[in-house]
């Protein structure tokens, strides 16, 4: 049975409804992310096990426990907040120590605790510093240490990263990751970025306007999309208008090409929408690359270890990537290129 | 060089004198009750007077009480107003002003009939109930100055993150208030207690009606009696809230885990 489960959860305000019929089971000490723009519900979903909003429908379980009326104080749950949500009256031993003495921990069973969890957030010399003298990573870190100490069922994380700068943003969501690892905690993290979403889950909720769109490990998200929203919204994609020649037989034809696609087709339409990560073409073929579709190159862009191509391929954009090597001379604008790639990787997504 | 500014130096030096003037000739009077001679003999008057000493240390009493009653009032219900019912701050704000429009006069006719002799709940009839009364008037006399100063205290931080940070490390609301709310907005706080203090001590009316041997009839009763006393008085009193003010100067800056007087403490503050 699953740690925490959120069954056909809805909430409501007023004649707004921000999340529909949203179902979640997370393993005991999962990783899981909400990824989504805006405005998509996972925030509220995410207060929604916090207790801080009550579903309209649906319920919340922690570790077999109907907690869907329950206060969020008696939840035994550790959030971080975007914001820091530091008590700016207290110390970082003080922070850290507030859930622990609202527990009625005898003092030295406090002090060591935070002694603990200050060794864990390597900020062991900073106990006495109050968080206007700290830097954002640094209090973020007591944060995390502060929902952490009096030992949560549940880590629930708001976007705590979105507030820092990109190379602290990166570091920190490493160590939160081995935090996490090493403590085993089930946690649920909320980001609007679908890179830290990807590199630091065990499983992500792709949301779309108050509904999951698709659930599923970071690779199965990137590689095969459900939704047009999702296969938007994660990653770049090649969008290719295709029709299907021999709907059994899993045949279509892109520009008259024919191709044979890995998996049935669900359409029932004759055109049908196919889709291709960038990184699935290239310039020079391998022995996997079955297919070749011929362009003009109308982009090259240099990234550094990345050259992204842009070809221009009887009327339709298609962008891929090559790695940049240093006798490698990328194609010239206005050049006629094959770009191959292999019939497996190509997707159907839904219109 | 850059030139003098001349004509701000003069409006300068007008309004400075505009305020000192009058303020050296009363420091100055004074000083002559003892005639022929400069003495402190007026204020020394003063400081041996039993009822000077009785009707101040009343009146401080009483203005503590009513700091007290009032950070307890108001707090909460600036905390509440503010994380549940955002809507209705324009009406609660009008609420608190209330008192300025309101007359003492009207407060304490308002008492008589309420609680006078002759109704259902008689504490006029009584010492301890009547100074109770005057409590309670001096927490509404300062409560617009309470309010602001609490309301201002708490648009400073983000108080319904802190309430969501507290409830999901265990607290109940009543702590969160206790542990986070109140320690927070403390300098805000000891801001409207000065206020408070200043008004309750000053206040002439409410105590007078009342009948209360407080420090705002005092006041008056010796500026009828005597000459020199009172200018000694007005004196020390300016005085006094010279040190109220710098006091609130000194608290609104202060930041968590430094001493009220920064440069007194060797505690290193790194960036």
């Amino acid at each position: 049975m699953s740690f925490l489960s959120i069954t056909d959860a809805t909430k409501s305000f007023g004649t707004n409804t921000v999340v529909k019929g949203f179902d979640l089971e997370v393993q005991k000490g999962e990783f899981v992310s909400f990824l989504g723009p805006s405005g998509c519900g996972k925030t509220t979903v995410l207060r929604m096990i916090a207790g801080f909003e009550t579903p309209s429908t649906g319920k919340v379980m922690i570790d077999g426990r109907d907690v869907t009326q329950l206060a969020p104080n008696r939840r035994r749950i550790g959030m971080v907040f975007q914001a820091y949500a530091l008590f700016p009256n207290m110390n970082v031993f003080g922070n850290i120590a507030f859930g622990l003495k609202i527990a009625g921990l005898s003092k030295t069973e406090i002090a060591d605790r935070v002694q603990e969890m200050l060794k864990l957030i390597g900020l062991e010399h900073l106990a006495t510093r109050y968080p206007y003298e700290m830097s954002g990573g640094q209090q973020q870190r007591v944060a995390l240490a502060r929902a952490l100490a009096p030992r949560p069922q549940v880590l629930l994380l708001d976007e705590p990263l979105s507030a820092l700068d990109a190379k602290i943003r990166v570091s920190l969501r490493e160590e939160i990751r081995d935090i996490q690892r090493k403590l085993g905690i089930t946690t649920v993290f909320v980001t609007h970025d679908q890179e830290e979403a990807m590199s630091i889950s065990d499983r992500m909720v792709v949301m779309n306007s108050g509904r999951a769109d698709q659930i599923g490990t970071p690779a199965e998200i990137y590689n095969r999309p459900r939704t047009s929203f999702v296969a938007g919204f994660v990653g770049t994609l090649n969008i290719l208008k295709a029709k299907v020649t021999d709907a059994g037989q899993r045949k279509v034809s892109i520009g008259g090409r024919p191709l044979q696609l890995n998996e049935q087709i669900k359409s029932s339409d004759t055109n049908l929408l196919l889709a291709l990560r960038p990184e699935a073409l290239s310039l020079t073929p391998n022995d996997r690359q079955d297919v070749a579709i011929e362009g003009t190159v109308t982009h090259v862009n240099f990234m550094g270890s990345v050259i992204r191509i842009r070809m221009d391929v009887g009327g339709e954009s298609i962008v891929f990537d090559m790695f940049n090597m240093p006798h490698l001379t990328p194609p010239a604008v206005g050049q006629k290129a094959l770009a191959h790639f292999s019939s497996a990787d190509v997707f159907e997504i839904a219109a | 060089m850059k030139k003098f500014p001349l004509l701000p130096a003069i409006t300068a030096v007008v309004a400075a004198a505009y305020f000192l003037v009058p303020l050296f000739a009363t420091f100055y009077f004074s000083l002559k009750m003892t005639r022929g001679t400069l003495s402190f003999a007026a204020y020394e008057s003063v400081f041996s007077s039993r009822e000077f000493l009785d009707s101040l240390a009343f009146s401080t009493l009483a203005s503590l009480a009513a700091i007290v009653m009032g950070a307890l009032i108001i707090v909460p219900t600036v905390y509440w107003v503010r994380l549940k019912i955002p809507r209705l701050r324009p009406v609660v704000e009008f609420v608190s002003l209330l008192p300025l429009i309101v007359p003492g006069v009207v407060l304490v006719f308002g008492y008589i009939r309420l609680f006078g002799s002759n109704s259902y709940l008689p504490m006029t009839n009584s010492d301890h109930g009547t100074n109770l009364l005057l409590v309670f008037a001096y927490v509404i006399m300062s409560m617009p100055y309470m309010y602001r100063a609490v309301d201002n205290g708490m648009a400073a931080i983000d108080i319904s993150t802190l309430t969501e940070a507290a409830s999901s490390l265990g607290a109940s609301r009543l702590r969160t208030i206790a542990l986070v709310i109140f320690p927070n907005v403390r300098a805000s706080i000891i801001a409207g207690s000065f206020l408070t203090f200043s008004i309750s001590l000053g206040e002439f009316v409410i105590p007078s009606l009342l009948n209360r041997p407080a420090f705002g009839p005092y006041l008056v009763q010796l500026g009828q009696d005597r000459a020199y006393e009172p200018a000694a008085l007005a004196i020390m009193a300016f005085g006094f809230t010279w040190a109220c003010m710098a006091l609130m100067q000194a608290f609104a800056n202060k930041k968590p885990g430094q001493a009220i007087l920064p440069f007194l403490s060797r505690k290193e503050i790194r960036p």
